[in-house]
């Protein structure tokens, strides 16, 4: 019998089997729309050398007695239409049979990925890969690996598949205590539809303007964001009872510690303030953030969180608790430190640089996140060819975020195109 | 083209606003149809589990009643015990699997469902055991209960704000119902009158108004909600 080969879950990815419920998962998405319709043949010869050379992604969620690990697929999940909206739910069902789906729409290739594989930073380099490997089988393109471009017949390479976290972790942890924050609210869905409106804006204009703030594209973003959430607040909420509004930005930490990892290697920091001492002007919050970003972002802060998270891993007595108790206790944690403590994520994948070779055959790179379980919008950027996509996604029908987010962009001197997957 | 209030650039043939849906306004020949971006395809709505579930579990109440029946008319050659065991488990059936048959509940609609079977149920037990009490006694007093709770909850589920106003009234009728619920104890009992009643009316009556001042008191009710949010 053929020996099945399977992974550990890195330390990030613990905990979203965890709090997983039978509705909600964390599931994220990457698309390219091409200049041609997809050539599924094409598509599914890729797909085939993927597997081999990256065999974290072709895996099934399997349960052991103490801990959740991910088993290597014998063969790919078949590639698939897409959906009405992105990211439909993946099932526990779903994610015993594949944490990964490939889906395509007319000039669309698109996947969506069970977080406990790999963060944005990880899938980003595959769906790179599985480009070039596309355009190999259509166009007969070559490309020489370079860069994030691997060498698809190569065996994977041990850093690529390290839990980055151990390799990291600093000699102290730092602690997680912090105020929750202010979180949005609105009529519900039901029917399950992921609303999204696309503001597409140009990446110079953008970058112009974060400059002009002294900011970074993702920091700007961020403090247009809390801005307007700061005014939903205060519509809803009476001043005395205003809390801090905080923004979840998922920090890619091979841009800090040096590791080609393809698991998850991503922290969030939730930089914000508090409205309930006074008004705040675009122009501070968005120095708020910066500072903020910039003292998290330290590679000493970074290593002691990492510490934080990995260290309840060595504890023997934890990791011999049956996987059913931890669940309970990782899924009550989350819930009262992990998803407190945000407004809204924002999620920047910054400039996908595709081979040249390769680029041309692309129109559009799009990055989307999931709702949280408990907020109800996020908010996910990526830039492909002077465009930076800002993929605005939610679970209930008010778009009063979506409005103020936007059109202060338009007054800041940024246009912005509006797109919408609802059908009017 | 642009939305006039936003000012973001729309895609052509967009009816409306995506933000703040005002309708675009265009002359007829230059209208057209907006590109979707995605397929047509929705995924299934995967109900046959949970339809097999709750199947699963009617199968197994059937089952119990079923074997509460047998036993019964084998011990005494009567329904006996069995007939409370049966309609218990109907009961028990109709208030935790039956709302579950349906995707969209409305809360108001089980809630009566639910009390108009608690009725029923004492219904029967004041037949079999001869009692004369079900019209002079269950039956008002469920239909209050009845009346109290759909009403609270199409209050909370239909009318916007006023939270504290409608929790205030909910208590002072409660404690009004007390008093009924206790003249229809002496209709049907004989007890006697304002035994416990009034003090049920003191204590509901406080909650009620703390809760009505609250709704008044700005500051009250923001200190409150601080300390007190979900």
């Amino acid at each position: 019998m053929k020996k099945k080969q399977w992974f550990r879950l890195d330390t990030a990815a613990l905990i979203f089997p965890a709090i997983k419920r039978y509705n909600w998962n964390n599931v994220f998405r990457l698309s390219a729309t091409l200049n041609e319709s997809v050539d599924l043949e094409a598509l599914e010869r890729a797909v085939m050398d993927m597997s081999r050379r990256f065999p974290t992604f072709f895996v099934r969620l399997r349960t052991g007695f103490f801990w959740y690990y991910l088993e290597r697929l014998d063969q790919p999940a078949p590639i698939r239409r897409d959906y009405a909206y992105p990211l439909t739910h993946m099932s526990t069902r779903e994610l015993r049979r594949s944490c990964m789906r490939l889906l395509w729409h007319e000039n669309r290739i698109a996947m969506e990925l069970f977080h406990s594989v790999s963060d944005g930073g990880g899938a980003s380099v595959f769906f790179k890969n599985l480009l070039v490997r596309y355009v190999y089988h259509k166009y007969g393109v070559e490309v020489a690996p370079e860069g994030e471009i691997v060498d698809i017949h190569a065996s994977p390479q041990p850093e690529e598949l390290e839990d980055g976290f151990y390799r990291f972790a600093g000699p102290k942890a730092v602690g997680r205590g912090e105020e929750d924050a202010y979180r949005l609210t609105g009529t519900r869905d039901e029917s399950g539809f992921n609303h999204l409106i696309t503001g597409v804006v140009p990446t110079e204009t953008l970058l112009e303007k974060a400059h002009e703030y002294k900011a970074t594209a993702t920091s700007f973003l961020a403090g247009v964001m809390a801005e307007s959430i700061m005014k939903l607040e205060k519509r809803r909420l009476p001043g005395s009872a205003l809390q801090p509004v905080k923004i979840t930005i998922a920090a890619n930490l091979r841009r800090i510690f040096p590791t080609r990892t393809m698991r998850n290697f991503v922290l969030a920091v939730n930089p914000g303030f508090d409205p309930a001492y006074g008004d705040y002007p675009l122009e501070d919050i968005i120095r708020i953030i910066t500072h903020q970003l910039a003292i998290e972002l330290m590679p000493q802060t970074m290593s002691g969180r990492i510490e934080e998270n990995v260290a309840p891993q060595r504890n023997p007595v934890i990791r011999v608790v049956p996987r059913v108790i931890k669940d309970v206790i990782m899924s009550m944690v989350y819930s009262s430190t992990g998803e407190r403590k945000g407004s809204i994520n924002i999620s920047n994948l910054g400039q996908i640089a595709l081979p040249e070779k390769v680029a041309g055959y692309v129109r559009r790179f799009e990055f989307i996140i999931g709702e949280q379980y408990s907020y109800p919008n996020n908010c996910s950027v990526a830039s492909f060819g002077g465009n930076t996509y800002i993929n605005m996604i939610r679970n209930i029908h008010e778009t009063d975020l979506e409005r103020l987010f936007f059109s202060r962009l338009v007054e800041l001197g940024i246009p912005v195109d509006i797109e919408t997957n609802e059908r009017q | 083209m642009y939305c006039v209030k936003c000012g973001v650039r729309l895609q052509e043939g967009t009816k409306a606003c995506p933000l703040c849906h005002t309708p675009v306004l265009l002359p007829e020949e230059l209208q057209s149809d907006r590109e979707l971006t995605y397929s047509d395809l929705f995924p299934k709505e995967k109900t046959h589990v949970r339809y097999l579930s709750l199947a699963f579990v009617t199968a197994i109440m059937i089952a119990v009643a079923l074997v509460c029946f047998i036993m019964c008319i084998n011990m005494y050659g009567e329904i006996a015990w069995s007939g409370y065991a049966m309609l218990g488990i109907a009961l028990g059936w109709i208030w935790l699997v039956f709302p579950f048959w349906f995707p969209h509940r409305n809360p108001v609609i089980f809630a009566g469902v639910d009390l108009v079977a608690l009725g029923g149920y004492l219904l029967y037990i004041n037949g079999v055991t001869g009692g004369h009490w079900f019209l002079s006694f269950a039956f008002p007093v469920v239909g209050i209960v009845t009346l109290l709770i759909c009403t609270v909850i199409a209050l909370y589920r239909y009318v916007r704000g006023g939270r504290a106003f409608i929790t205030g009234g909910f208590f002072i009728a409660v404690g009004a119902s007390c008093i009924l619920v206790e003249f229809f104890q002496h209709v049907t009992f004989g007890s006697e009158m304002f035994v416990w009643s009034l003090y049920a009316v003191t204590v509901f009556t406080a909650i009620g108004l703390f809760f009505i001042i609250a709704g008044i008191i700005r500051p009250l009710r923001e200190f409150l909600h601080r300390k007190f949010f979900v």
